[in-house]
């Protein structure tokens, strides 16, 4: 089924390819004399070479659900291609050059814009007389800190009793 | 090219769609549009249950909490425990939650481990806030590791234990490793774990100190917020969404496939935030410094040499991984002086070595099957 597949799509791209032909033979050719204004002119090759090409196609191949296969394959491979594409780009000094320049101006405006919304949110707070977040923050490193006197007084006892065991057995 | 032409050509092509019509009706080929349109009415039904699912349950294997310390948990798993050294798990600290070990039963790692009769334990870093961007991979290299390992060997009763970092946890366990040598390791397992940071590729790029000011963007932010990690990977491959969405539409008639997607969309969109000054140290010592294979690295006043690991060591690469190329990965075979070392090379990227249908069938048991003769 993915032969006849393949063929459809060989087809399809024979008929696009004399459809083109067929298009700049017409605009290549001047006309004699002036003709009757007809607005399809321009379009009928193309449209007269397709319909013939598709006819010729549906008559001589069955078209199949494997198409959807098809089509699914070239949307891989395109993407997989526009992947590529950019990693080479993105993975030149240029751009690492460019993504720092950008990074470092993006950091240059937040600085600023950071620190009053800050100072303006803890002001704010403060007047509600609600715990701010640096607050909050500052509670949470001491507990933290508090946790690892622990663990170091822990580990201190548990020396201890490591060795006071060790002695016992010798 | 006249009018009478062009009416010809019409008649002609309905013929020739009949013909096609009727030369398309074998047997064969109804059946298998028969089988693309249900397909489609699946995809369809699946889009409105994607749209309006529940948010799947992650992380089902059964596990007891051991140890926590902060933010950070140790989990021992149950299991069966026919292997006597217990295992110890050290995933990535930030970026994503570990529970993309833990998936969904029937595709998770941490169920194969079990299942295989290792005693278990994940070390879970926690999500991180303010108050904690004061802590450095120092103090997680010196302070949190030694003591989750002494809590694994208290736990089980061993007298050794193996040490298997993933990602970042395996540079974090690496120096711990080295480091340490009265904690007793018996074998250590490296998946997809950067060690050379010459060869990182990208992202060693792009956090050059030539191009990226670390102390600069520490100081103005105090951390690296959970968005600017994901702009990160998600800049790494720009496409990645464009194929998800593409193989979900694709795969959408397919249950279990889309179970599947869910779990692992849940994980993929939930980023965590890094500690600022575990970043500095981060990129400072190791993308920019490459200190860890050269050497120069000294924690809590002792100097971390990888060349000191001299238990079993196994290395796993992943071929398409551009998160830690495989050449930076298979650096720690040359820098330990283990008698007994073996690097494998597998398909798959940095995600799907460790989760995923291929890393069932390519990963987990070549793992587990490494460490069942050294257990």
């Amino acid at each position: 089924m993915a032969e006849t597949t393949t063929e459809f799509f060989d087809m399809w791209r024979k008929q696009l390819e004399e459809s083109t032909q067929a298009w700049t033979r017409m605009v290549s050719q001047a006309p004699p004399a002036a003709p009757p204004p007809d607005p399809m002119a321009f379009w009928r090759p193309v449209l007269n070479q397709g319909l013939e090409q598709w006819a010729r196609m549906f008559a001589q191949t069955p078209i199949s659900p494997d198409l959807m296969g098809q089509w699914k394959q070239l949307l891989d491979q395109w993407i997989e291609a526009w992947s590529r594409v950019l990693g080479q780009a993105m993975g030149t000094e240029a751009f690492a050059q460019q993504m720092g320049h950008s990074l470092e101006s993006w950091l240059a405006a937040q600085a600023p814009l950071k620190k009053a919304g800050e100072q303006a949110l803890e002001q704010t707070l403060q007047g509600l007389n609600v715990a701010s977040r640096s607050q909050l923050t500052s509670v949470a490193k001491q507990i933290v800190e508090l946790e690892e006197r622990l663990e170091r007084m822990e580990d201190g006892i548990q020396a201890i009793l490591r060795r006071l065991e060790s002695r016992e057995r010798t | 090219m006249g009018q009478e032409r062009f009416a010809d050509v019409v008649e002609r092509f309905t013929n020739g769609f009949a013909a096609a019509a009727a030369a398309a009706a074998s047997p064969e080929t109804i059946k298998q549009w028969q089988e693309e349109i249900d397909r489609n009415v699946r995809r369809l039904t699946n889009l409105g249950r994607l749209a309006t699912a529940a948010e799947p349950r992650t992380g089902q294997t059964p596990r007891e909490e051991v140890y926590k310390r902060n933010k950070s948990r140790l989990y021992r798993y149950e299991s069966s425990r026919r292997h006597r050294t217990p295992v110890l798990f050290v995933p990535n600290l930030g970026i994503s939650r570990p529970y993309i070990f833990d998936l969904l039963p029937g595709g998770s790692f941490i169920e194969h481990m079990t299942r295989e009769g290792f005693d278990f334990y994940l070390l879970d870093w926690g999500v991180f806030g303010p108050e904690d961007n004061g802590l450095t991979f120092e103090d997680c290299v010196v302070k949190i590791l030694p003591r989750m390992a002494r809590k694994v060997l208290e736990t089980s009763g061993a007298s050794e234990l193996t040490v298997l970092g993933y990602c970042m946890g395996a540079p974090l366990s690496a120096s711990f490793v080295a480091s340490h040598p009265e904690i007793p390791v018996r074998n250590f397992v490296n998946m997809a774990g950067p060690i050379d940071f010459s060869k990182i590729g990208m992202f060693g790029l792009w956090l050059d100190r030539k191009y990226f000011d670390v102390d600069r963007f520490v100081d103005t932010l105090g951390s690296v917020p959970a968005d600017l990690v994901k702009a990160g990977f998600k800049l790494l491959k720009p496409t990645m969404d464009i194929s998800t969405n593409l193989n979900l539409w694709w795969n959408l008639w397919n249950d279990k496939y889309v179970e599947g997607f869910t779990a692992l969309n849940k994980w993929a969109n939930e980023y965590v935030a890094f500690p600022g000054e575990f970043f500095r140290q981060w990129v400072r010592d190791f993308y920019q410094g490459n200190k860890l294979v050269r050497g120069e690295l000294v924690f809590g006043g002792r100097p971390v040499r990888l060349g000191e690991i001299r238990c079993p060591v196994f290395v796993v690469g992943a071929k398409e991984d551009y998160i830690a190329p495989p050449a930076c990965v298979h650096a720690l075979i040359d820098a330990v002086s283990s008698r007994e070392k073996d690097y494998v090379e597998l398909p798959g990227g940095h995600i799907s070595l460790i989760a995923g249908r291929g890393a069932a069938v390519h990963c987990w048991p070549k793992v587990s099957s490494w460490l069942a003769t050294r257990s």
